[in-house]
């Protein structure tokens, strides 16, 4: 089992119902398959593409993060290569060191979701690095300057 | 000749010396650049889209390197345009 994390674009065209019911049936899939999905993120919504895709300049983002064997992606990549109704899609390995720092702190509201669901799943980590940081600005408190100047 | 040695990389005559960029990952302690992060990304492209140098945005290697990928990523599902004109 590995961690996924998988984003797609869904075409506007498409009524919200029948939005719903793309998104249950690719979640369907990645169960079905002996997959486990931790969280189906929506917040995204509708996005301005960075370019236009079939001529269309918005798309609906979803982005779903899982659990799953090494063939899922495959049979998943093919079946969303088949749904005209999707525009993109991107599957993604995640990688485990990323709980080390949030990365994404100073992200606008709508971002903010992923990465505080994201935190939990990952607490253990955390938990280990913590006591490293704490013992590391008494020794390096220059290097504790640099910082707050950068942040901003 | 042996003075020399010693210096690696002269000075030009009366050129000021830029100073050496750090790598904005490792200040900030970013251990992995996610490619959804589109408004810290946008800083590492021009204004037509392309990916800085290493020699312009002063990161290091391995930042650098995560750093094309995440702009690539972005780049295919749309967050990020290929070209800008």
């Amino acid at each position: 089992m590995n961690r996924y994390e998988m984003i797609y674009i869904i075409d506007t065209d498409l009524e919200e119902t029948a939005r719903k019911e793309l998104i249950e049936k690719v979640s369907a899939l990645i169960t079905n398959n002996g997959g486990e999905i931790e969280k189906v993120d929506e917040t995204w919504g509708k996005r301005r593409l960075a370019y236009a895709i079939d001529y269309k300049t918005e798309g609906w983002y979803v982005l779903v993060t899982f659990q799953a064997p090494v063939e899922l992606p495959r049979e998943l990549e093919r079946n969303l290569q088949i749904n005209e109704s999707v525009l993109r899609y991107l599957v993604v390995k995640l990688v485990e060191k990323r709980s080390a720092v949030k990365p994404r702190a100073n992200k606008p509201a709508p971002m903010e979701a992923p990465a505080d669901e994201a935190a939990p799943a990952e607490e253990a980590p955390v938990a280990e690095e913590a006591p490293a940081e704490e013992a590391a600005p008494a020794e390096e408190a220059p290097a504790a300057e640099e910082t707050p100047a950068d942040a901003e | 000749m042996s003075e020399d040695r010693g210096e690696r990389r002269p000075r030009p005559r009366g050129g000021r010396r830029p100073r050496r960029k750090v790598c904005t990952f490792c200040v900030d302690k970013i251990e992995f650049i996610d490619y959804k992060d589109v408004n810290r990304l946008r800083r590492f492209t021009n204004e037509r889209g392309k990916i800085l140098p290493r020699r312009m945005s002063g990161n290091c290697a391995k930042h650098q390197r995560q750093l094309s990928e995440a702009i690539k990523r972005a780049r295919a599902i749309a967050l990020m345009p290929y070209t800008v004109d």
